[in-house]
């Protein structure tokens, strides 16, 4: 999630992330990947069956920001955060009052 | 003299086209090169030719592979890397490669140990020409994998191949037979490779995929009745199932339209002054998302 001022500067900015995490279970809460590293989830963040995923983002606004431009984008990050698929964005403009 | 050279040559003739084709009851594979060719169903294209093609560019034609070209157990080959690694590739056997379960399980009922070395050294030689040899044909799911329940029903015959329906005369020169297996349009066939949850028989354990296991405990309970087939085979066009299985990862675009039609979103955002108190009112930027998934399974898994 994105939210930019009219100018273009980024004012908030926050991710989410939703997949299963494992460790080895050898007696330390250290995350891994690889089928030879992962003996059991410790946490599941995926997206569930059934099962709506709501998040809110809240922020002050910077001192005088009465308009900002909010992005969410939602993707499939495949083996390593260079290989992405876009799945959805969805944008919107949000004012206190009136924006230009 | 020549009558005899010639009656010598005809049964020739007869006899090579079986013999080229390995059989499932014979010796182990010892070399990469025998496995693929045991298991080769290159010669199903002929009258299959839709479902092969769908079968080729789908990740079961390319199980060794990872998404896009990665070479996933090299690190399994490489010395000290993991715990299953050999100090040298010769040294691997097929426990050197858990990942042959599901990812190749006819090593595991068709191959000697030096298949296994092979592949290592290949994995270090980085050979994805050889590696790509090793895939799940159709050899493997409608025949090493096309029976669970063997008590019941006894283990595959070499000759037969399974599927959802009988057919007692089968043009082909080592599987002359299909019969149906009652398993093949269940989920648990599926089950099989596409994982509960960790390995334990092995000795480390292993942790790949567990999307069956999402299937049952999230999915079911949740009051879902689709099959694994009803989402990832169907529905079928002129009779036949779509063997591409998608996912296919390869395929950003493609699988860009996939989870947009799986996945939805919806955003909401505001701003507005918070009267904090006293005169205190900061502007607030407040941003709430709902995600859905019609999936079967958590996404992403493994």
């Amino acid at each position: 999630m994105t939210a930019k001022d009219l100018d273009g500067k980024i004012i908030a900015n926050d991710t989410r992330h939703y997949h299963p995490q494992a460790t080895t279970q050898r007696g330390s809460n250290v995350m891994v990947y690889g089928a030879q590293w992962k003996a059991s989830y410790v946490r599941d963040t995926s997206l569930q069956p059934f099962q709506t995923k709501a998040e809110t983002f809240e922020f002050l606004l910077p001192e005088g920001t009465r308009c900002a431009d909010v992005e969410v984008t939602l993707r499939y990050e495949l083996d390593n955060p260079k290989r992405i698929i876009p799945i959805h964005q969805r944008s919107k403009r949000v004012s206190l009052d009136r924006c230009p | 003299m020549k009558h005899w050279i010639l009656g010598l040559a005809a049964l020739m003739m007869i006899a090579l086209p079986s013999q080229a084709v390995a059989a499932l009851d014979g010796p182990k594979a010892k070399t990469i090169d025998e496995l693929a060719a045991m298991f080769d169903a290159s010669r199903c294209k002929g009258c299959h030719g839709e479902v092969y093609d769908q079968w080729s560019i789908s990740h079961h034609a390319r199980p060794q592979m990872g998404v896009h070209g990665g070479l996933k157990d090299t690190p399994l080959a490489r010395a000290g890397a993991t715990p299953w690694s050999p100090e040298h590739p010769s040294q691997a056997t097929l426990d050197t490669f858990p990942c042959f379960k599901c990812h190749l399980p006819q090593a595991l009922t068709h191959a000697e140990d030096s298949v296994a070395a092979e592949y290592a050294q290949a994995l270090v030689d980085q050979d994805r020409a050889k590696i790509g040899k090793l895939q799940i044909t159709c050899i493997v799911c409608h025949n090493n994998k096309a029976i669970i329940h063997r008590l019941q029903e006894g283990e595959p015959e070499p000759n037969v191949l399974y599927g959802t329906r009988n057919i007692p005369n089968h043009p082909d020169p080592v599987f002359t037979e299909i019969r149906q297996s009652p398993v093949m349009s269940e989920p648990l066939y599926c089950g099989q490779c596409h994982g509960v949850g960790v390995n334990l028989e092995f000795k480390n354990p292993v942790q790949c995929a567990t999307i069956y296991g999402s299937y049952q405990h999230a999915y079911i309970p949740g009051g879902g009745t689709q099959s694994c087939q009803e989402c990832h085979l169907y529905p079928k066009h002129n009779g036949v199932a779509d063997h591409r299985m998608l996912p296919d990862w390869n395929d950003t675009e493609l699988m860009s339209q996939r989870l947009a039609q799986s996945i939805s979103l919806n955003m909401q955002a505001m701003g507005y002054e918070w009267l904090r108190g006293g005169g205190d009112r900061p502007s607030r930027l407040v941003v709430e998302t709902k995600i859905d998934s019609s999936a079967g399974h958590r996404v992403p898994d493994g």
